[in-house]
């Protein structure tokens, strides 16, 4: 375990989760190994960042919550995206990519 | 934005689950971070402890969802309510001191306030009331009168294109003749179209048709519209009642219809228990009241179209008057002005009520300045609280909230104790308000008053707490510590100057009210002072309408018996009869031709004109300044003759004798047709407040009741002992002479003259009542912030002393402040009081607002002497009236009684 540590820009929490639940709705803990997977342990999400992050965007309306059981049997809060979030996801992700490439572009030729 | 909403909601209302599901869902993440350990080859413990240690502080994480869910500022109130509850608890002195002060400021605010929402805020319970206006016909030259002659009517109907609808109405007495005893009913004898103007529709039957209001078409049986009240009450709420003939004092109307429950029209104190078309008056050819264009005794209301605006027809109206005066230039010229129905109904109460709005607006300026010097003396105390609470890392919004919080509390305790103090004293209020006030029955606690005492109390709250509260959250941390244990310093200085500021605020605000009381009471004393003319002690008196199947010409002998059965009731010295009492708000204003100065009608003077039977003046106690009585010989075949007033003498026959002179009044004609007869003067009597108590006496001219037959007499009987106890005597004995003669209005003169003070009265009594409330409140603050001082200083005192000052002078050092404050919040208050008085001259008699510095000399010294008498403004509540004037009218007023005046 272990690994480097990146600081997340503001905001990109919220993108990432949305982007984990893009596939299938998921639990807490998926979400965090989710993304700790794809992005090959660098990101790895702090409980104390990831459940008022949730809870945020639960409120926000842009995800909601259901009680079911888990792959092990236990009952878990299952997360899923809503139109709403999923609009967002795809507003975020494409602000997003506009802005990665337009840094990119600046550092390649500063 | 809803889901939010909902959310939140949850937040805070599904508290617990909402916990344990966080609970649950952190559990359930550190369970499978620690078995992802154990999976990678630690022991359980081992991964345990790992596992802990990567999830960082539980609570702190806890914490962070919390405030996702957007909630803590709500909880933080709670919190805040929570602990400020805590803290009053823990200080019930100053708990109950702050509160009760509260309640003394909102429930005399709650009180007046909902008077005035009844009174003048909400609509007439009319579905176009917005619309309505009030149309007065007044005498060009000096405004006075108000009422219009049914000609005068029908041109503007005609001739005006700005209005839905127009109605004329005047109230009138009925006596129902049924299975059951005679009854005196009010009634109200109005056009055709009254109805469908204000938009309401009979429960039962129909309206008025335009036909009702032609004689000609009634068949001589006119139409009538009951009210419901006389529906359930006389009819037994029988619905065959429609269609049906009723006898209201000789003649037989036909009932068309029963009116809503809850319908009023006019509204007035009195409520109006039938309605009849104008046809009543139409009969009687060119005699007719409503063939007279001199005859002016209707009130007019109408609707304006939509959109019009109140100004256009003003315009309009006012045209037409202009060039009716020019075509008919033998009345006297008359101008209409239009007011809002509204405005017309609550005309006088307006600056009364608004005057007091202002004076509890004061009240509760000075409980405000009061709990916020409490706040200010309690605040010292907690200057160590507040620097610990900012050393544990509470910001200073966070702690200025708090203490707002606790003032806000303060506040709603207080506002309802006040809610409730001014319920109590609502009841009151109503029942020393004078008797003429429309609607005031309705005046209770709604939603609406509940709502605007609650915001009085939440914004009463703020006021008095943000000063303590930004004080408080300022003190620098480690000035506090530091001087806590002495208690003085700079924040200590300024907060003495802070809470002197307040004092002089509430000396200055307390020297307002008592000025404005000062005043009230002073014309309030002189108005009770006035001589009214006549003695209105033990004297009984009642009305009688002419009785059904008496022809016109044997009421003046019936009236005569009944006032020869009077006089031989046991315990009775005397009794007569007169067309209008003093102070009834009840007079008939005629045009007087004096022989040998030939005027055209349209500029003669105008006098008050009045019936007697003999032994009038004599009963009531009106002085006979010269010549002689009316006697039993003065009738229909002798003389005509009339008794005047000293100030018709002194105005019509300067410096002459003006007994043996003729005058002709424009009415009061028992001579058959024809113009009235000049009239012998054979009396001159003492100057009566005929009107109003406040008013400058007006000419008066009294007919002998044989030679001038009137409809509606009121009775006078003086008594040796209390009046009240001859009623039954009375009642029955005028029965036993005519069965259909009901005696109605049974009134002690001196119940018409208090009534007649009741206005001016009300005014005095609760202007002087919140007036004693600000200086004790004031006296309360100056108190508060001496004693203050004192403690504060006690160092500074006990220093002084061992340093050999005197006893005198460290008293006179202490009073000297305390004087200060008074002297500068007086001379604030002062200056505050002649600018604000000045709204006050309207409910002044005798005194003016410029007598203000007279009279805080003269008030020291209680003198008798009486200031001139100033020209009055009408006086207070419910005081204005005015009478119907018929100069020319050349009809007997038999059948058709008038109780026409404005103050309704």
């Amino acid at each position: 375990m272990g690994g480097e540590r990146i600081d997340l820009p503001q905001g990109t929490l919220d993108l990432l989760i949305l982007k984990a639940l893009a596939l299938e709705a998921q639990h807490g803990w998926g979400i965090s190994e989710r993304i700790l997977q794809i992005s090959s342990d660098v990101l790895r999400i702090q409980q104390g960042s990831l459940y008022p992050a949730l809870h945020r965007l639960e409120r926000r309306g842009w995800i909601k919550a259901e009680w079911g059981t888990s792959a092990n049997n236990r009952r878990a809060k299952y997360y899923e995206l809503t139109r709403s979030g999923r609009k967002q996801l795809e507003a975020e992700e494409s602000a997003w990519k506009k802005l990665a490439a337009a840094v990119g572009q600046v550092l390649g030729t500063a | 934005m809803i889901s939010d909403l909902l959310y939140r909601l949850r937040a805070l209302f599904h508290r617990e689950s909402v916990e344990a599901e966080m609970d649950a869902e952190l559990r359930a993440h550190f369970e499978h971070l620690a078995e992802k350990f154990v999976l990678s080859g630690l022991t359980p413990e081992e991964a345990g402890r790992r596992a802990r240690l990567e999830s960082g502080g539980l609570d702190q994480i806890k914490e962070d969802c919390r405030d996702a869910w957007g909630v803590r500022f709500i909880e933080a109130l709670f919190q805040d309510v929570r602990y400020g509850v805590r803290v009053l608890r823990r200080n019930p002195g100053f708990a109950a001191t702050a509160i009760l002060t509260l309640a003394l400021g909102i429930g005399p605010t709650t009180a007046i306030f909902s008077v005035v929402d009844t009174l003048m805020l909400k609509p007439l319970p009319f579905p176009t009331a917005d619309r309505l206006v009030r149309i007065r016909s007044v005498i060009a030259a000096t405004g006075n009168g108000g009422v219009a002659s049914y000609p005068d009517f029908l041109d503007w109907r005609g001739r005006s294109h700005v209005f839905e609808g127009m109605a004329a109405f005047r109230t009138n007495d009925f006596t129902l003749i049924g299975a059951r005893e005679p009854l005196h009913l009010q009634g109200a004898v109005v056009s055709a179209q009254l109805f469908s103007l204000l938009g309401v529709t009979p429960a039962l039957g129909h309206g008025f048709l335009p036909e009702d209001e032609n004689p000609a078409a009634t068949n001589g049986s006119d139409s009538v519209i009951l009210s419901y009240g006389l529906w359930q009450r006389e009819f037994g709420s029988d619905s065959s009642v429609v269609g049906r003939t009723i006898q209201l004092g000789d003649k037989p109307f036909t009932v068309v219809g029963v009116m809503p429950q809850a319908f009023q029209f006019p509204i007035q104190a009195e409520p109006i228990e039938l309605w009849t078309t104008i046809a009543v008056d139409t009969r009687g050819g060119a005699r007719a009241m409503t063939a007279q264009r001199g005859a002016h005794y209707l009130d007019v209301i109408a609707l304006l179209k939509p959109g019009v605006m109140i100004e256009r027809a003003q315009a309009e109206i006012a045209a037409i008057a202009s060039a009716l005066n020019k075509q008919h230039p033998e009345v006297k010229a008359r101008s209409a002005r239009i007011v809002p129905e509204i405005q017309a109904l609550i005309g006088p109460l307006r600056t009364p009520l608004l005057v007091l709005l202002g004076a509890v607006g004061c009240v509760l300026l000075i409980v405000c300045a009061t709990v916020a010097n409490l706040l200010l003396a309690r605040a010292t105390g907690r200057h160590k609280e507040m620097a610990v609470r900012a050393a544990l890392g509470a910001s200073r919004q966070r702690a200025t909230c708090q203490l707002l919080t606790e003032s806000v509390a303060l506040g709603l305790l207080g506002g309802g104790l006040g809610l409730a103090l001014g319920l109590a004293s609502v009841r009151m209020l109503v029942r020393l308000m004078p008797v003429d006030v429309p609607g005031l029955n309705s005046v209770g606690l709604d939603a609406r008053l509940l709502g605007i005492s609650f915001l009085i109390s939440f914004l009463a709250g703020i006021f008095f707490g943000l000063a303590p509260a930004l004080r408080v959250s300022k003190i620098s941390l480690t000035e506090s510590l530091k001087e806590s244990g002495w208690g003085s310093g700079s924040g200590g200085k300024e907060h003495s100057r802070l809470r002197a500021a307040l004092v002089v605020s509430e000396v200055a605000l307390a020297v307002v009210l008592l000025l404005g009381a000062g005043l009230l009471i002073q014309s309030f004393l002189h108005l009770t002072r006035v001589d009214p003319g006549f003695d209105p002690h033990h004297v009984l008196t009642f009305q009688l309408d002419s009785p059904a199947g008496k022809q016109d010409a044997r009421v003046p002998a019936f009236f005569r018996e009944v006032v020869a059965h009077m006089s031989a009731l046991p315990g009775a010295s005397s009794a007569s009869a007169v067309a209008s009492l003093p102070l009834t708000g009840d007079n008939i204003r005629s045009s007087i031709e004096i022989e040998g100065e030939p005027t055209p009608m349209g500029s003669r003077p105008s006098a008050d004109f009045n019936a007697a039977e003999p032994n009038y003046f004599h009963t009531v106690g009106i002085a006979l300044v010269e010549g002689r009585d009316f006697t039993e010989h003065d009738d229909s075949k002798s003389t005509p003759v009339v008794i005047v007033n000293r100030t018709l003498a002194r105005r019509f026959f300067p410096n002459q004798d003006p007994i043996g002179k003729h005058i002709r009044p424009g009415i009061g004609n028992g001579y058959g047709p024809g113009e009235p007869p000049m009239r012998e003067i054979v009396g001159v009597i003492g100057d009566v407040k005929q009107s109003d108590l406040g008013a400058e006496a007006a000419p008066e001219v009294y007919a002998p009741l044989a030679q001038s037959p009137f409809g509606t007499m009121f009775f006078v009987i003086r008594t040796a002992k209390d009046p009240r106890s001859i009623v039954e005597e009375a009642r029955h004995q005028v029965v036993a002479l005519d069965k259909n003669a009901p005696i109605f209005h049974v009134v002690t003169l001196d119940q018409y003259f208090a009534q007649s003070v009741a206005g001016p009265r009300f005014n005095t009594v609760l202007l002087s009542g919140f007036a004693a409330l600000a200086v004790l409140l004031a006296c309360l603050g100056v108190y508060g912030v001496m004693s203050y001082m004192v403690v504060q200083r006690t160092h500074e005192i006990g220093l002084r002393m061992a340093l050999g000052a005197e006893k005198r002078d460290l008293l006179t050092m202490v009073l000297g402040k305390g004087l200060k404050m008074a002297i500068i919040g007086v001379g604030i208050g002062l200056v505050g009081a002649l600018g604000l008085t000045h709204f006050l001259a309207s409910l002044l008699y005798g005194v003016r607002p410029a007598d203000l510095l007279t009279f805080i000399v003269v008030s020291v010294v209680p003198t008798q002497d009486s200031h001139t008498h100033a020209p009055a403004g009408g006086g207070g509540l419910g005081q204005s009236s005015q009478a119907p004037e018929c100069p020319g009218a050349h009809r007997v007023f038999v059948g058709s009684a008038y109780n026409t005046a404005d103050a309704r």
